[in-house]
């Protein structure tokens, strides 16, 4: 088996796995979980080998779905020869690596997780891996349209899996997050036809090409034409939509907030992460930063966004009462700071080395970010499964019953905070540097006036948890702690290790910085090169 | 002339405390077993970085690295690596000094009081001295970051030990300080010189920043300096240091006064002499508003704390009064006023953990926390306000104490930098020592609990007490004539200080008067304090600090 099937395999393997899932579902509904596990492994075994192929073998592997009569092509017109691509690629390369390693590894560590707490039944681990593959397929697409069709994957899945919740305010969350989150998505269909019309190719490597005005049919560049501009715009509204960037955010605390806790881990870790991914790899490697120079208006618009997503969404989180919705309002804050990295990253007054920190940021925080949040939602959902405690003035005095799962929430907090050494500062540095490299000050401002803002509401969790003496939870369970509530099954060691390993992980890469960015050189070089081709 | 070894001696100098971290908490359930561990890791600490105290003295600086923490230039990163170099060495050897004998205090202060949550006390100690040694040997700016936020982190728990509301709101406070000065100030600072000048290892920044914008270099100066200011207590942003003395004594004494302010007037130090150079601080023009704003503090502060009834609160603002004369001494940018700042982070370490564990002991045997109740108290505790006493008078500079050395370098170096006008700052301030202290002292050796004088500064309304009081009833309030006393109201409830009916009890000056656990290292101490004042140039401090300053200045 060639590498070249690798990226194929890592879309097929979780779907294939899913129809598994459902049909022995139907012999015995608690299979559901074997099947995963089973699925889980041999695709994070497949994520090891792309990974150690990209970044050991330093190659950028590409898939052409179909055969032999799709691929590149040569095309001729007035003599002069270009390739253009018939079909649609998958692509592994240096960004993809290690988001893919990412995906797989979350995919699998919340099993541990929901195999006690839940949801149960082979129905769930169906839509789980379909959710998997679709990830995976967001990752590794080469193609702007069939980016779209993953991302719907996605999101559908996730709506699926919100509404597994058993209250009526699953359904409500799963209902409005199907209506913004399908409109984000026809916005990005919508800048990708704009983008269609006007360069005649979907390919990402191709319409960068051709927003370059490299193919002999084009006059020139075409990064001042009104339906290239606009289809920037609505791929960016798109994205940050599915990222939850404020005010676009709407959906995210109210999903979080009412799915299943091991949903709430999974989504939370990867979800927005896949949008934010997309942006990042869109804005990078297909506008590129050529484009940018033209348009610097429109990535001031973005940075705008992201900014206020930084400061409303902390300043959000601190009004909450509920632990679960706090930490969604901070993933509005913490994507914000990534929206900021990825457009520090193509702004026109940054130079070598700010674009070379500024990627690293990005990317090293959009991975932290994902560690971070799903290990404090599996201790939020151990603490809330042992103890009953959800809002955050029942987390009175916690610490002493729940040493570990307190231990991981504050460990994990502190690095969210940008705490050293921790991967959550790694983050945070590399995209402050860039923004002062790039000098752009109001970003500063906001990146390092984000410690504060993150420590409000964290400080506060922590000292409850702490400091405080204990208060006797008085709120009733509610059919939504359906574990609580079915007796016997409170916390297994899969959920309060996952938090801890969460924390150790986070704390782990926090000493790995420079090694982290030392994988990310090839994607340094396609941005400095405006290049539309990462590696290889 | 200096020579660089590399030796794991400083990394195993942060570590032993952090190890004594996982013990103290395994025999949570053993206090003697567990608090062995506290003193075994200050004697092995102290050990080590005793260790490398002649090396260092011979111009050897050991060296560890632990790999690169973040990507620098593409060819290199910024390296997360420790140094010992003789700076560093002076922050060490003090910090760790002190720790053994806070040891023992600790032990026998909380089990005195038989405080709750006695392993997380003792393990976020050991944590925030490991912090503090991290912060001391640091190599680069942004290692010293790490350990600076860490000890931000490993002391909350210490200032929120009591864990009712005012220790909570204390703890709050502090965060929110620490971590605005941390990881707002300060990590944007580091990002500023490394951006300006591509690496951000201490001594080989000032040349790219002398060639720099600046403005940037101004504001990147600016930004550090303010940011190791919030933790070195000058105002204003110095609020959080006298809410924090509701932490127990020991955390006041050995954090409050030593490890944790020092911590970031270490960073100043780092960051006038290492960052930048006194050269290119002078050329800046940036000397001088530190100077103004240390000078501001260390007057202000002295006035604040006439009027503490509290005895911690009143040496937390001396505290914050002292501090600042290092940093006036730095700021001055001479190489004697340099020499005396440096030499007052020792000298006043020693007094000021003297004062803090006397307050500590009254507080224990007698439960007594406001001046205004000790009057006659030398009866009760002759040895330790015989100890106060001596520290307090060297706080003001008296002669034979450590205070005196500190300060008169100060005088000379500020006359010598042609700045005049600091040394009678630094006179006054004295003048200011004795009107806060003496009252004390007094009080304690010379006074009865029933035949006191009043204390008009103290008890009187703000500005003075008119001679009659009827000249207020043209409609002002009468509230504002009661004493601002906010304690009146906590002597009848939860407090049951001060003397009993009687008066205090007689205790003969043989160590009757409390804990030998506590009583010894008081005077241990406060004997440091004598020797540093006698003999400054035999017990090494002075010989560190004159490699410093020869290496700043040739």
């Amino acid at each position: 088996m060639s590498e070249t099937l690798l990226p194929g395999l890592l879309i097929v393997v979780p779907l294939l796995g899913s129809t598994l899932s459902l049909g022995l579902g139907l012999l015995r509904d608690r299979i559901g979980w074997w099947v995963a596990a089973g699925v889980l492994t041999v695709e994070a075994a497949l994520a090891s080998w792309l990974a150690y192929a990209i970044y050991v073998g330093g190659d950028r592997i590409v898939h052409v779905l179909g055969g032999d009569t799709f691929g590149r092509k040569a095309v001729t017109v007035d003599g002069e020869t270009t390739e253009f691509i018939v079909g649609i690629e998958l692509v592994g390369d240096a960004l993809a690596g290690v988001v893919v390693l990412l995906v797989a590894a979350v995919s699998l560590a919340v099993l541990a997780y929901s195999r006690r707490a839940g949801p149960r039944g082979a129905a769930f681990y169906t839509v789980y891996l379909i959710m998997t593959g679709g990830l995976m397929g967001v990752v590794l697409t080469g193609d702007l349209f069939n980016l779209f069709v993953f991302l719907e994957i996605v999101g559908l899945a996730t709506y699926a899996l919100v509404s597994t919740g058993r209250g009526a305010e699953s359904a409500v969350a799963a209902l409005k997050y199907l209506v913004v989150g399908t409109t984000g998505a026809s916005m990005y269909l919508i800048g990708v036809g704009y983008v269609f019309l006007e360069t005649g190719a979907l390919n990402m490597v191709d319409v960068s090409r051709s927003l370059s005005g490299d193919p002999p049919w084009f006059d020139g560049a075409l990064y001042t034409e009104p339906l290239v501009v606009a289809g920037f715009g609505f791929v960016a509204v798109g994205l940050a939509t599915k990222s939850a960037i404020f005010p676009l955010h709407t959906w995210q605390p109210d999903a979080y907030a009412e799915a299943p806790d091991a949903v709430t881990v999974y989504i939370s870790a990867l979800a927005s992460t896949s949008a934010a991914y997309a942006f990042a790899r869109i804005t990078w490697t297909v506008f590129t930063p050529a484009f940018f120079e033209v348009n610097t208006r429109v990535l001031q618009a973005v940075m705008i966004l992201a900014g206020g997503s930084v400061i409303l969404g902390s300043l959000l989180a601190v009004m909450q009462r509920r632990v679960k919705r706090l930490f969604a309002y901070s993933s509005v804050a913490q994507f914000g700071l990534i929206f900021l990295g990825i457009c520090t990253a193509v702004h026109p007054a940054a130079g070598e080395s700010a674009v070379r920190f500024a990627v690293y940021g990005t990317v090293v925080h959009l991975l932290g970010h994902a560690v971070i949040k799903g290990g404090l939602f599996a201790s939020v959902g151990t603490l809330a499964a042992g103890e009953g405690a959800r809002r955050i003035r029942e987390y009175a005095g916690l610490a002493a019953r729940r040493p570990f799962a307190a231990g991981a929430l504050a460990v994990l907090g502190l690095s969210l905070v940008g705490v050293p050494p921790s991967i959550g500062f790694v983050g945070k540095w590399y995209i402050g540097v860039g923004a002062v490299g790039a000098d752009l000050w109001p970003v500063v401002a906001v990146i390092f006036g984000s410690t504060v803002l993150s420590l409000l509401y964290m400080a506060r969790l922590l000292e409850k948890l702490y400091v405080s003496p204990a208060v006797e939870v008085t709120a009733e369970p509610t059919p939504r702690d359906a574990v609580v509530a079915d007796g016997g099954r409170r916390v297994s060691y899969g959920m309060a290790a996952i938090g801890v390993a969460a924390a150790v992980v986070a704390v782990g890469l926090g000493f790995a910085g420079a090694e982290l960015a030392s994988l990310l050189d090839p994607i340094v070089e396609a941005v400095l090169e405006s290049s539309p081709e990462v590696g290889g | 002339m200096t020579e660089v070894v590399a030796d794991p001696r400083p990394l195993a100098a942060v570590l032993s405390s952090a190890v004594a971290i996982v013990l103290i908490i395994a025999s949570h359930r053993r206090p003697n077993v567990r608090e062995s561990w506290s003193v075994l890791a200050a004697l092995a600490k102290f050990g080590i970085i005793a260790s490398m105290l002649p090396g260092v003295l011979d111009g050897t600086e050991y060296r560890w690295s632990m790999g690169s923490l973040v990507a620098g230039t593409p060819a290199e990163g910024i390296e997360f690596a420790l140094r010992a170099d003789p700076l560093g060495m002076l922050f060490a050897l003090l910090a760790s000094l002190l720790w053994v004998f806070t040891a023992f205090y600790a032990t026998g202060y909380m089990r005195g009081l038989d405080e709750k949550a006695q392993t997380r006390f003792f393990a976020a100690f050991a944590a925030s001295l490991s912090t503090a040694v991290g912060v001391a040997f640091a190599e680069n700016l942004l290692t010293i970051f790490v350990f600076y936020e860490l000890l931000s982190v490993a002391t909350y728990p210490l200032v929120a030990h009591d864990e009712d509301e005012e220790a909570r709101a204390a703890g709050r406070k502090y965060l929110a300080y620490t971590f605005f000065g941390g990881g707002v100030l300060v990590l944007a600072g580091t990002a500023m010189v490394f951006v300006l000048t591509g690496t951000t290892t201490f001594g080989e920044t000032g040349a790219a920043l002398a060639n720099a914008d600046p403005a940037l270099a101004r504001a990147t100066f600016a930004l550090l300096a303010t940011g190791f200011g919030v933790k070195a207590g000058l105002m204003p942003l110095h609020s959080w240091l006298p809410d924090a003395m509701v932490a127990p004594t020991p955390v006041s004494g050995l954090l409050h006064a030593v490890a944790v302010v020092k911590s970031g007037v270490f960073g100043i130090t780092r960051l006038v002499l290492d960052v930048y150079g006194p050269g290119v601080v002078g050329d800046f023009g940036l000397g001088l508003p530190l100077a103004a704003v240390a000078a501001f503090t260390l007057t202000a502060a002295s006035v604040i704390a006439l009027r503490q009834d509290r005895l911690k609160r009143r040496l937390a603002y001396s505290t914050v009064s002292q501090l600042s004369y290092i940093v006036l001494g730095l700021a001055i940018l001479g190489p004697t006023a340099i020499k005396g700042g440096l030499l007052h982070i020792p000298a006043h370490a020693f007094m000021k953990l003297t004062l803090f564990f006397c307050a500590g002991i009254i507080h224990v045997e007698t439960h007594t926390d406001y001046i205004s109740e000790m009057d006659g108290i030398g009866k009760r505790m002759p040895l330790t306000m015989a100890a106060f006493a001596v520290a307090a008078a060297g706080m003001a500079g008296i002669p034979l104490i450590a205070g005196f050395v500190s300060k008169w370098f100060l005088l000379i170096g500020a006359v010598e930098a042609n700045q005049a006008v600091f040394a009678v700052v630094l006179l006054v301030s004295g003048i200011l020592n004795i009107a806060y202290f003496w009252p004390i002292v007094y009080g304690a050796f010379f006074e009865s609990h029933d035949a006191a004088d009043d204390k008009p500064v103290v008890e009187g309304p703000l500005g003075g007490q008119p001679g009659d009081t009827s000249v207020v009833a043209d409609g002002g309030d009468h509230a504002g004539q009661h004493p601002p006393d906010e304690h009146a109201d906590d002597h009848a409830s939860a407090h049951h200080g001060g003397p009993g009916p009687g008066g205090w009890d007689r205790v003969s000056w043989t160590g009757e008067e409390g804990s030998w656990l506590m009583l010894g290292p008081i005077l241990a101490i406060a004997a440091g304090a004598v020797v540093l004042g006698v003999i400054p140039y035999e017990v090494g401090f002075l010989e560190l600090i004159e490699l410093v300053v020869a290496e700043v200045a040739g």
